[in-house]
């Protein structure tokens, strides 16, 4: 019986297809790809843990968490990013991964993995049943804030002058600079956007998968495998993508010979994808 | 009269400062650790090398055990150390990886000539450095994880393992709570299904008790599909055989479907922390059951009372009290007081070697049967243990201590038959 597995694969799709758009969702704003999502997120969900074990109400403990995740997003955006702004795109990447690294050594400084920690929200206690299966508000939600992710960045690159200037800058910077986009500001800007859409995943993953920041941080692994669904670039691409990787993945619960495997479903997947699709294509991540 | 007045008020209030004096001296005397010599003098000698290799960085924090040693070290370093020689304990982390397993482990046993391993706790460490020990005459006294830890001449356990565990966990979900069909899940790693789930089933088959595999990677993000995989063979109860984290990450998916109120759901001794029944919420109360290989971790033994005061003083406030952490001070307190025995001057490898392997019936409030390392080709002498269940945000102990009757004990049970025989 498949149906079941489906549906508890819509959870898990909601934490790809969010943790995919993380990734991506500073490349079409400002040309890097974010690998420091993850550890964003784990700080956003630790501080909301620690604020909470002190009785602070929920939904201030909340918002310090995704203020905290913001502040550090921004602080990056300001102070390293525009160091890498000319180097290429691998390097820029590369160097949110070192963040990434350093927000997951002082997570371990400050926090550690000794105690049991969990994360609850309410919504945990709602849920839709469909095929016998529990979906909680929380994986709705989840998957509502990458459906809503998706929608605010595109409306915000299409439809606003910040947007445009982003457009610009994820295009070219030096050309930007040129025709008078203020850079570091626009940059900023979006490292801060950027910073809020990890404040808030962070919140439900960790409710979702677990509080624990190495966990956290490397979500990023399976989320490049939805990214590549779009290409590095396109946001629904990847939130489709991973989406579909995580119910695929659910899914193949129930075929007992590769059950096992099963954790390697999204990546295969996009090994397929880019051989048969993207490869008749003309790869965005190439400069 | 005045004069009386002034007396009477005088004896109340030496009376009260009396009291208070004794009170407080025999608090801060409850709260002073006992260890070694218990001289009160800082050993200043030669430094003996103690090594200690654990999965810190990595998908859980297996440091626990290696604390509660070093906490322990250090209070016999205040103590007057070894017969005047302190402990240099050099704690190290696998990271989960066979290979900075085996280099670390190199590097404690070649480079800086460690004399014992004690208190390692770690999923790898065993396969990886079994052989190592074993050719460089080094003996290990650790929390056993992996089957390697359980079969090797030169590392003794003070734990159970997670096999006895869970055939001990099974036992009593078969005997106290009705449980006829098991569902075992388990990590995709090596020794996870062909030495764990397969040996409750091998006890299963015994006692009547079917005992069915599911498999979960690791790094997977995704338990709501294995428990509804487990599910779908109808068991009585479930079994997380995972680490702390996972659990918690398991026990959160099951209460989303609502699970607990149709299953059982049991763990390994891994699952008890505390502070574990607390961060899984009252959804679980009397709903999720953990075995114990050492005493409660509130226990009121003048040992665990022991290891409480000496976390508290030689410890980290973040330290985990865990089993764990019992397992690591009892490790250290064995090591000590087989060293206290040899002359301070002759102290290495070869003698340390020859002190652990003479450590025989120790008794302790912290296990409910004598320990001892001894000439076996393995060792387990570990075998009796207890069982928990998460009540109010903590720990209620069920039972007493329940003997487990693994088949594959029966070569140590023979071998303790023999030698009291």
């Amino acid at each position: 019986m498949i149906l079941p597995f489906v549906a508890a694969g819509i959870g898990l799709g909601a934490v790809y297809a969010m943790s995919g758009v993380g990734l991506v969702v500073l490349y079409r704003s400002s040309g890097t790809l974010n690998f420091a999502f993850g550890a964003l997120g784990a700080v956003a969900a630790y501080c909301t843990w620690s604020l909470l074990r002190a009785d602070v109400p929920p939904v201030l403990a909340w918002a310090a968490g995704i203020a905290v995740a913001t502040a550090l997003s921004f602080g990056y955006g300001g102070v390293v990013a525009p160091r890498l702004a000319a180097r290429d795109r691998v390097v820029r990447a590369v160097g949110t991964l070192g963040f990434a690294l350093f927000i997951l050594g002082c997570i371990g400084l400050i926090w550690g993995e000794t105690i049991p920690r969990r994360l609850t929200l309410p919504t945990d206690h709602l849920f839709v049943a469909m095929f016998s299966v529990r979906v909680t508000y929380t994986r709705l939600a989840a998957l509502g804030v990458a459906v809503a992710m998706v929608g605010m960045i595109a409306l915000l690159l299409n439809a606003t002058r910040v947007g445009l200037s982003m457009r610009a800058l994820a295009n070219d910077r030096q050309i930007s600079s040129l025709i008078g986009i203020r850079v570091i500001r626009v940059d900023s800007m979006a490292w801060l956007i950027s910073g809020v859409f990890a404040g808030v995943a962070g919140l439900l993953l960790a409710d979702m998968v677990t509080l624990n920041a190495t966990f956290l941080t490397f979500l990023v692994i399976p989320a490049i495998a939805a990214a590549i669904f779009g290409r590095l670039q396109s946001l629904t691409g990847t939130a489709v993508g991973g989406f579909a990787a995580g119910v695929l993945e659910s899914a193949l619960t129930s075929v007992p010979t590769i059950s096992s495997y099963r954790s390697g479903a999204p990546f295969v997947l996009a090994l397929i994808f880019i051989t048969l699709v993207a490869g008749r294509r003309s790869m965005a991540v190439y400069e | 009269m005045q004069l009386f007045v002034w007396l009477r008020n005088l004896a109340i209030n030496a009376s009260v400062v009396a009291i208070v004096v004794l009170y407080s001296a025999a608090v801060a005397h409850a709260a002073q650790p006992s260890c070694g010599l218990n001289s009160g003098k800082r050993a200043t000698g030669t430094p003996i090398p103690i090594g200690s290799i654990n999965g810190v960085t990595g998908p859980d924090d297996f440091s626990s055990s290696a604390k509660a040693a070093d906490a322990y070290f250090k209070c016999v370093n205040d103590n007057g150390g070894i017969n005047g020689r302190p402990v240099n304990y050099i704690m190290a982390d696998d990271q989960w990886r066979p290979d900075v397993a085996s280099q670390v482990a190199t590097k404690l046993v070649k480079d800086d000539h460690v004399v014992a391993m004690i208190g390692s706790n770690s999923i790898i460490e065993c396969r990886a450095n079994a052989g190592l020990y074993d050719r460089e005459n080094v003996l290990v006294i650790d929390i056993g994880v992996a089957h390697e830890c359980f079969t090797s001449r030169n590392i003794a356990p003070v734990n159970q393992g997670p096999r006895l565990s869970g055939v001990g966990m099974l036992r009593f979900a078969a005997d106290s709570l009705g449980v006829k069909k098991e569902a075992c899940i388990a990590w995709n790693i090596p020794g996870a299904m062909d030495w764990l789930c397969n040996g409750f089933a091998a006890w299963g088959k015994k006692h009547g008790v079917t005992v069915q595999n599911v498999i979960v990677d690791p790094g997977s993000s995704d338990y709501t599909s294995a428990l509804l995989q487990a599910a779908g063979g109808a068991p009585d109860a479930m079994l997380v055989a995972f680490t702390k984290g996972a659990i918690i990450q398991s026990l959160a998916a099951a209460e989303d479907q609502d699970m607990g109120k149709t299953y059982k759901f049991i763990s390994l001794a891994s699952g008890y922390v505390v502070g574990l029944p607390k961060a899984i919420g009252t959804y679980w109360n009397n709903r999720f059951w953990t075995q114990l290989e050492f005493t409660p971790l509130d226990g009121t033994g003048p040992d665990n009372q022991n290891w409480i005061a000496m976390m508290d003083k030689y410890g980290s406030p973040n330290d985990p009290r865990d089993t764990f952490s019992q397992g690591g001070y009892l490790a250290a307190k064995m090591a000590t007081e087989a060293m206290l025995k040899l002359d301070p001057a002759k102290i290495d490898r070869a003698s340390v070697t020859e002190a652990l392997r003479g450590i025989k019936n120790v008794r302790t409030d912290m296990l409910c049967g004598p320990w001892y390392f001894g000439n076996g080709t393995r060792h387990n002498a570990n075998h009796t243990g207890m069982i928990a269940v998460a009540h109010e945000g903590n720990w209620k102990p069920e039972g007493g201590c329940i003997e487990v009757d693994d088949p594959e004990l029966e070569d140590i049970l023979a071998a303790e038959k023999s030698s009291v025989n």
